[in-house]
């Protein structure tokens, strides 16, 4: 059994470490490029969003390099991922590739049958560890990326943290065992609060709402948090992959909370979940408004159901929260000269408004 | 004073509007139902950005009630229909989206109806609905109860009888193939090609729901649900349709994946199965070309060769 999963972010580095320590074979697909968009694009339905077209190409470089089982995410609706894998199963079937397809329903009693069929004869502790180690690189990840965020506008080298941090991530991709990982993270933290600062900067902060595939790969995003950090913004990214392992799967009393209150806050905007992240998308940007963060960048694939929503109704959030509120919607056809201009506009709108705001408010 | 309440004609009018009118009837209202679609509808509604053009149609349907002096827009929030099922997340948040986009909005009746976990819901739907007009909760189940029966009396039943025309499977949200403009008389342009057209609403709930049955994973979309079901049934009947059309609107999120679902069942059985996308920029010559495309194909393959 050689297992393969689709990419998102640094993901793949938490999946592998989990399914080596249930004693699995791994086979990463190569990272996103343009043939595995190419290769999405050609074998999807047409106006189907991009993260399944990706998957799909992701799945097909898998198999071409000798991947025998798929493991991907199931799910009840009404967003589209929770049917993804049925026709993915089939297009993979039509091209001619033998495999297995492991679908993680989010029941417990399918996810304790798939991990009976990943790692049949392993003991309890050693499942507990293995997801242990791998949480634990999860929650490393997203910190170092967090603290990077923070200093990328402030620091004088550009692209020195970045840098720090991807070292960083090579060697957490190599820990084999807690002790390992924790002194990885102690050198990285400490490399990293050696970057030389700017000294008394007050930059902009922008926070990013929207669909997780979207916010945390790169290559979909096309690196628009780097490009924010390099034009002097402090990027707050509401989602990372342990905020949503720990909210969704875990069940965790403190993502619970938060959860309740963004719904609060979204409560006269939007007044029923519908699926995706819309609602947090909303409630996020009422708490950034009254937070008096400058700006807020709402990003989606196209044609996302539960987003589109939140797009429709996010112009009445920003006037109300006196916050300004961009949408981005990304596809196979999004360029980055273009993404460049808008986001180039935005930021000297913010600018402008700061400027325009503290003139009048001298205090 | 009776209290004026106003339907639009779009989305799940197309289903459950004869319903509403006689429940909303029942409880003593007087019922406005917009009339067609037209362009001018499709304009107002093409202020919302990205959405599908059947809710585009639904806001121009708001647009025109909001004019015609109202006390009420019944805008149900129709969460789920069926146990374990869900409507599109755009029909879900209609509601909100009418509130964010519309100044100076009549009340919305605005009754949640979620059947998903709950099968009392609807009940406590139709109170609520006459509670806001002023009316007992026995007086409304009653009003209710009536409508339903008429309801149920008017169920199909789909029978792959022979005929000498040959038939066409027509899939789409009725929403998309009952209105005119969207679909821009389908049905009609395919009679009077010569072909009978059945579509999924010809084909009952149990019917669709047992072919569904053959499904890996049920559909968690109530309408693509049976869509999906009708589809199958009609492909895998004694005798089979001749050809499946497969009607959506560009970019309709369910569709994409049912879209491509219902293609692959037709051509493992050798029944041709064209894709028709439409919106708002479709044109009227390239769209009859398309049908006289397809359905001379389906006539010179019934001639034998």
């Amino acid at each position: 059994m050689l297992i393969t999963f689709p990419h998102m972010g640094d993901m793949s580095i938490v999946l592998k470490t989990l399914f080596n320590g249930l004693g699995r074979q791994v086979s990463v697909p190569p990272p996103i490029s343009k043939r595995t968009l190419e290769l999405g694009m050609k074998y999807s339905p047409e106006t189907v969003c991009l993260p399944f077209k990706v998957n799909v190409g992701n799945f097909i470089e898998a198999l071409e390099q000798g991947a025998d089982t798929i493991v991907t995410c199931g799910g009840v609706g009404p967003c589209r991922l929770g049917y993804y894998a049925e026709i993915q199963r089939s297009i993979l079937q039509d091209l001619g590739f033998r495999f297995d397809m492991i679908v993680v329903e989010p029941a417990i009693t399918n996810i304790l049958k798939n991990l009976h069929r990943v790692a049949p004869k392993q003991s309890l502790p050693n499942i507990y560890s293995a997801f242990r180690l791998a949480t634990a690189k999860m929650n490393t990840l997203d910190s170092l990326q967090q603290k990077v965020y923070r200093l990328q506008p402030r620091e004088i080298n550009p692209g020195e943290a970045d840098s720090v941090r991807l070292q960083g991530v090579r060697e957490i991709d190599t820990a084999e065992t807690l002790t390992a990982l924790a002194a990885v993270r102690q050198e990285t933290e400490s490399k990293l609060d050696s970057v030389k600062l700017r000294s008394g900067i007050q930059p902009l902060r922008i926070g990013i709402v929207g669909e997780i595939y979207v916010m945390l790969e790169p290559f979909m995003n096309q690196d628009l948090a780097s490009h924010l950090g390099n034009m002097g913004v402090e990027v707050h990214q509401t989602m990372f992959l342990s905020d949503y392992v720990n909210g969704h799967l875990f069940r965790k009393q403190e993502y619970l909370k938060l959860f309740q209150h963004l719904a609060a806050l979204a409560q006269p905007y939007l007044r029923h979940t519908i699926g995706g992240h819309s609602l947090k998308s909303i409630g996020h940007t009422v708490n950034m408004g009254r937070k008096n963060f400058d700006g807020v960048i709402h990003i989606f694939p196209f044609t996302c159901m539960p987003e589109i929503v939140a797009k429709n109704i996010l112009p009445k959030v920003s006037s109300d929260a006196n916050i300004p509120v961009l949408s981005l919607t990304f596809d196979e056809q999004s360029g980055e000269a273009g993404l460049m201009t808008r986001l180039e506009a935005f930021v000297d709108l913010l600018k402008y408004r700061r400027s325009s705001q503290t003139a009048a408010d001298p205090d | 004073m009776t209290v004026r309440i106003g339907i639009p004609r779009g989305l799940l009018y197309y289903q459950y509007g004869a319903l509403w009118e006689r429940f909303l009837q029942g409880l003593g209202a007087e019922v406005v139902v917009t009339g067609d679609t037209s362009k001018a509808t499709l304009d107002c509604g093409s202020v919302l950005d990205d959405v599908c053009l059947p809710v585009k149609v639904y806001f121009g349907h708001i647009y025109e009630l909001a004019a015609r002096n109202v006390d009420y827009l019944f805008t149900p929030r129709i969460i789920s229909v069926a146990a374990r099922q869900y409507c599109c997340p755009k029909i879900i948040g209609m509601p909100d989206i009418l509130h964010s986009n519309m100044e100076q909005l009549p009340p919305l009746l605005d009754i949640n109806v979620n059947l998903h976990q709950n099968g009392c819901s609807l009940y406590q739907a139709v109170i609520a609905a006459g509670r806001r007009l002023g009316k007992n909760p026995l007086f409304s189940l009653y009003a209710w109860h009536n409508a339903w029966q008429n309801h149920r009396r008017e169920q199909p039943f789909f029978c792959p009888c022979r005929t000498d025309r040959q038939r066409i499977g027509l899939i789409g949200h009725s929403y998309i193939i009952h209105d005119h403009q969207i679909s821009m008389n389908v049905i009609d342009k395919l009679s009077n090609l010569g072909f009978e057209v059945i579509t999924p609403d010809m084909v009952s709930l149990c019917q669709a729901a047992a072919a569904a049955k053959t499904l890996n994973k049920k559909i968690f979309w109530s309408n693509s649900h049976h869509m999906a079901g009708a589809a199958l049934t009609l492909i895998q009947s004694t005798p089979p349709v001749d050809g499946l059309i497969f009607m959506t609107s560009f970019a309709c999120g369910p569709d994409a994946l049912i879209g491509e679902l219902i293609k692959r069942r037709a051509h493992a059985l050798n029944i041709p199965c064209m894709l028709l996308t439409v919106d708002e920029h479709t044109a009227e010559a390239g769209f009859v070309t398309r049908l006289e495309a397809f359905t001379d194909m389906l006539s010179r393959r019934r001639q034998p060769c």
